[in-house]
């Protein structure tokens, strides 16, 4: 059986952490979005994956080559232009000459697991939705079902009133047929797939399938977190790199190869350390820390429930907690973050975000020094000049001198 | 220079030497064949043109077979220039690759003895041979015939009436890939991973006899002895093009990795090479084409960083400078580990005394048993005829070296050591940077495809990198380029400036700056249409028709990104140009060939 993945679009929410690369490929505990769904669906013995692509596809294509190094094959096809809003279904839609049979249609950019698609394998017919349960459905594609509890009844996108608390996970099974569905609906105007589900169900059954498995969607850069933090919990212990003396390591812990770790350092998992770092000396790492591969962690910094991604560098002497730090990010000595409840201005209004430190982009570079209030989002490429403290969001390439 | 197959065992061997063949192709693809043993004989079907214009159908089905692709060297592409070879009888047959010396003597003395030739090249001479040899017991007269033949080759024989492959391996690559039930041969390993991941490779002097259950090898004494297996742990997946239009593009976007995976384990401790062991004051870089220009690069490198004062000689000329009493540590690149002249060198750099390191990106090549030392650059299969994350990462191994041999002589800090380590980290993001910017890099080479010629110009460090730049766009757009010294253009280049030559001009802020500034302000005045690449600045982007400014680096790694830029330009200039891209004529991936 085929699985086509959705990986078009931008997330624009997820902002300025989207810069140069697709939501999908937000790294979570070092890995893209898009691996877990990858991997989900390769533990579940489908191999031939179509990976709908369009912004910023180059990323995608050079992370997943055709899929050797995942066990499976992995062709792409492209979504050259996106239509004004929605546009699942759009996107679905140029798969089509890849399809010959009953396929599944999954979103690139909700952390799932093996059991999340195997809940769907297991009681799946002609056209099936996974849903879910969530505590906030009106984010969500809220689902009714018909009596028996067995078929969905309705689906409706955001309501402001939520009729029930099962929502869609986005995640189908179709026949080939679909794309006669979707040519339809876009031929009224219309370009996703729930609009497409509401015309099916006019007509046809859909079978509701309900999972408790792993579905997590990360929105915003502070959900990156929380991702993290859940998918940590589940590596394993496994250290590679070269260990120097006097260093403490507590719990599951990842440690890459080439990388150092250097001597007085402290490391609690759950956490994971990427290929070619190095740390330390004195570095204390606490739980729930991802640091990507060729990021250097200077001495006596401490760094508690962050995602810092490739390439960053770090002072001696800092603190972060609670934060996102950005590709290639460098500060220098003394940088401070803190973190608490904090109203964050994102790309869509503010958010009360619970105990949240700061979130960085790309490359932006900061000087020794340097304080960031909690809640404050920092876009790629600013420049911040030493002994400054940022209370305010900074737009990218800004200058904070 | 050309790729070869074999296959003994109960696929279908068409289907086996086709699929190989085509996975060859970076090797030369000017004509191509294929031999099949059947029930009434040998069938062979061969042409000028591509892999793809021989016909699968028309091969039947039996158990064994050879086929071959093939880049002239003796005699034009033609039909019956192409491989594979008969015997006069059609009982036996051959496919060669490599250059047979003394073929003429052999053809006159063949001719006298009534063999009749079908083809202008000096392979068909090795089957006439076997034949003139042949009494009955195929591997007698098949190593009678290695020991006739001076030059160098990989053969494959077969014979009507059986299944079994002979080989023979001098100078030029042979690997057999090992099968349950199943055996193969190639020239390079692409061609068997869809079969199998085990493999013998063989040395030179080797010759070998592949049965479907077993493989026998004797050595140049003729001995018989074994050649450990080994496991390649790439894949042939990391030999396609996944999703990419053309090889060279793929590979051009593979750099970041693989300039991670080639500074990893080598920032924290470098072992590839014990420099206790060799005493010396100076360097000389040796090679050819593009990897003479990271010896030029490696130049700057060593003196910057370790202060060793090195020269760079280009592989074919080598030979004739004159041998004097200094005999510096010796540091060849050769992408394939096959380049015939860079192989020589190696020998003449040792027969001089000079120690030899060699750094090439193919394991167990032929260069690395020439030389004291190697150092593999970790880039994965490059397909593309033109050498793109090679390069990139032969200049990597040189940062890696000069920081070790700095350190060792107390020239570099350990402090100032580490601040080079830390930029070397952040080098695979900022090149993803420039990829990411691909389609700005795009717009800027539509002015270029008009041009018959265009010049690249650069300083100090980044001058080889306009050597390179002008190589990769001559390779794959067909455009007359030339790179030159920013000062040099005023001794004589300038004549040819006009409104219809485009400049490319490297500027970087190192100390050269204010000069190129000079310079590209002289350039400007001609009218001659400027494109920079370089650091941001406001001067330069005044003078400029079109500009790219590189993420910030210190300008001893500035080669790494300005040369990735140069690589976009040749890509997207060549792809405006419908050229054929991944093979350019004339060209072939590695040059076996002096």
């Amino acid at each position: 059986m085929k699985a086509v993945i959705l990986a078009g679009g931008e997330g624009t929410r997820l902002r300025p952490f989207t810069a140069t690369e697709p939501k999908v490929m937000a790294p979570v505990a070092n890995k893209p979005i898009l691996e877990y769904v990858v991997q989900a669906l390769v533990d579940n013995g489908i191999n031939q994956i179509v990976i709908v692509v369009g912004y910023r596809r180059q990323r995608i294509m050079s992370y997943f080559g055709d899929g050797d190094d995942f066990d499976t094959d992995i062709e792409y096809v492209i979504q050259r232009k996106q239509p004004p809003s929605g546009g699942t279904a759009h996107a679905l839609y140029q798969a089509k000459n890849k399809i010959d049979e009953e396929f599944l249609v999954l979103p690139g950019d909700n952390v799932i697991s093996k059991e999340t698609v195997a809940d769907l394998l297991a009681e799946m017919e002609e056209y099936s939705l996974l849903i879910t349960k969530s505590d906030i459905p009106s984010k969500y594609g809220v689902v009714t079902l018909k009596k028996g509890g067995k078929e969905i009844e309705n689906l409706v996108e955001k309501p402001e009133r939520s009729p029930s608390h099962l929502i869609s996970t986005c995640i189908c099974s179709f026949p080939p047929d679909i794309f006669d569905w979707i040519e339809q609906a876009m031929g009224d105007g219309y370009y996703d797939i729930p609009s497409v589900i509401q015309r099916i169900l006019k007509e046809k059954s859909i079978k509701a399938i309900r999972t408790d498995e792993t579905w997590i969607d990360a929105v915003y850069p502070w959900d990156l977190l929380d991702v993290n933090g859940a998918a940590l919990t589940g590596i394993n212990k496994n250290i590679n790199g070269l260990i120097q003396e006097n260093v403490i390591i507590k719990g599951d812990v990842k440690i890459g190869k080439g990388t150092r770790i250097r001597g007085g350092s402290f490391i609690e998992g759950p956490a994971v350390i990427g290929e070619g770092c190095d740390i330390g000396p004195n570095a204390c790492i606490l739980p729930s820390t991802s640091i990507d591969e060729n990021t250097k962690i200077g001495p006596f910094t401490v760094i508690q429930n962050s995602v810092i991604m490739r390439g960053v560098h770090i002072g001696s002497h800092s603190n972060i907690e609670n934060s996102v730090i950005g590709e290639g990010v460098v500060t220098g000595a003394n940088f401070s973050t803190y973190s608490e409840d904090s109203r964050v201005e994102a790309d869509d209004g503010l958010h009360e975000v619970e105990n949240i430190g700061v979130m960085i982009a790309e490359d932006t570079e900061i000087s020794s020094g340097v304080t960031v209030e909690s809640g404050v989002v920092i876009g790629k490429g600013c420049q911040v000049k030493s002994g400054r403290t940022i209370r305010e969001n900074l737009e990218s390439d800004s200058k904070a001198v | 220079m050309c790729g070869i197959v074999g296959y003994t065992g109960p696929r279908d061997v068409g289907e086996v030497i086709l699929n190989g063949l085509k996975r060859l192709e970076y090797r030369g693809y000017d004509s191509a064949g294929i031999a099949v043993k059947t029930d009434e004989g040998i069938y062979v079907q061969k042409r000028k043109g591509r892999i793809d214009d021989l016909s699968e159908e028309e091969i039947p089905e039996h158990d064994a077979g050879i086929g071959h692709t093939r880049w002239a060297t003796h005699g034009k592409p033609s039909d019956k220039n192409a491989h594979p070879f008969l015997d006069c009888d059609e009982e036996i047959s051959i496919v060669h690759n490599g250059i047979i010396d003394n073929f003429n003597t052999i053809k006159d003395r063949l001719i006298e003895r009534g063999h009749e030739f079908r083809s202008e090249t000096d392979s068909e001479v090795i089957v006439h041979l076997i034949e003139e040899e042949y009494e009955g017991d195929l591997l007698k007269a098949f190593k009678n015939v290695v020991k006739k033949i001076e030059g160098s080759y990989a053969i494959v024989v077969f014979q009507k009436d059986s299944n079994e492959l002979l080989v023979a391996r001098n100078q030029s690559p042979l690997v057999i890939g090992i099968g349950s039930g199943e055996n193969f041969v190639a020239s390079d390993v692409p061609a068997l991973l869809y079969y199998t991941k085990e493999v013998k490779y063989l040395r030179d002097g080797d010759t070998a006899l592949i049965s479907r259950d077993e493989v026998k090898i004797w050595d140049e004494n003729d001995e018989a002895i074994t050649r450990e297996t080994k496991t390649i742990d790439w894949d042939v997946e990391d030999a396609e093009k996944s999703g990419y239009e053309h090889y060279m593009l793929k590979e051009i976007f593979e750099q970041p990795k693989a300039i991670h995976e080639s500074i990893l384990g080598r920032l924290t401790s470098f072992e590839d090479v014990d420099f206790s062991k060799y005493d010396f004051d100076e360097v000389q870089f040796i090679a050819c084409g593009t990897s003479s220009h990271a010896g030029y690069v490696g130049r700057y490198i060593f003196e910057k960083l370790a202060e060793i004062p090195s020269t760079v000689e280009v592989s074919s000329e080598y030979r004739y400078t004159s041998p004097s009493d200094s005999t510096p540590f010796t540091i060849l690149f050769s992408q394939s580990g096959e380049t015939l002249d860079t192989i020589a060198a190696a020998r003449e750099a040792k027969r001089r005394g000079c120690n030899t390191l060699a750094v090439t990106n193919v394991m167990e090549s032929s260069i690395t048993r020439e030389v004291d030392e190697v150092i593999y650059t970790q880039a994965g299969p490059e397909i593309g005829v033109a050498a793109t994350k090679t390069f990139t990462t032969q200049i990597i191994i040189l940062y890696l070296l000069a920081i070790e041999l700095g350190l060792r002589k107390g020239v570099l800090s350990k402090d100032k050591a580490e601040e080079y380590k830390d930029e070397l980290r952040k080098l695979p993001r900022k090149v993803e940077r420039i990829l990411d910017d691909k389609n700005e890099i795009k717009e800027m080479t539509e002015s270029l495809v008009k041009a018959e010629d265009i010049f690249f110009v650069g300083r100090n460090i980044n001058y080889p990198v306009a050597l390179e730049g002008a190589l990769k766009l001559k390779e794959i757009a067909y455009i007359h380029s030339a790179g030159y010294p920013a000062g040099e253009l005023k001794h004589g280049p300038f004549a040819l400036l006009t409104s219809e030559t485009p400049v490319i001009a490297i500027a970087v802020k190192d100390h050269t700056f204010e000069k190129m500034l000079g310079n590209i302000g002289e350039i400007a005045a001609r009218d001659s249409p400027v494109i920079i690449v370089g650091d941001e600045d406001k001067e330069l982007k005044k003078l400029a028709d079109l500009s790219y400014f590189i993420p910030n680096t210190p300008p001893i790694f500035s080669p790494v990104l300005v040369n990735v830029v140069l690589q976009l330009i040749a890509y997207y200039t060549a792809y405006r140009l419908d050229r054929d891209i991944d093979k350019p004529r004339n060209l072939a991936k590695s040059v076996t060939v002096e």
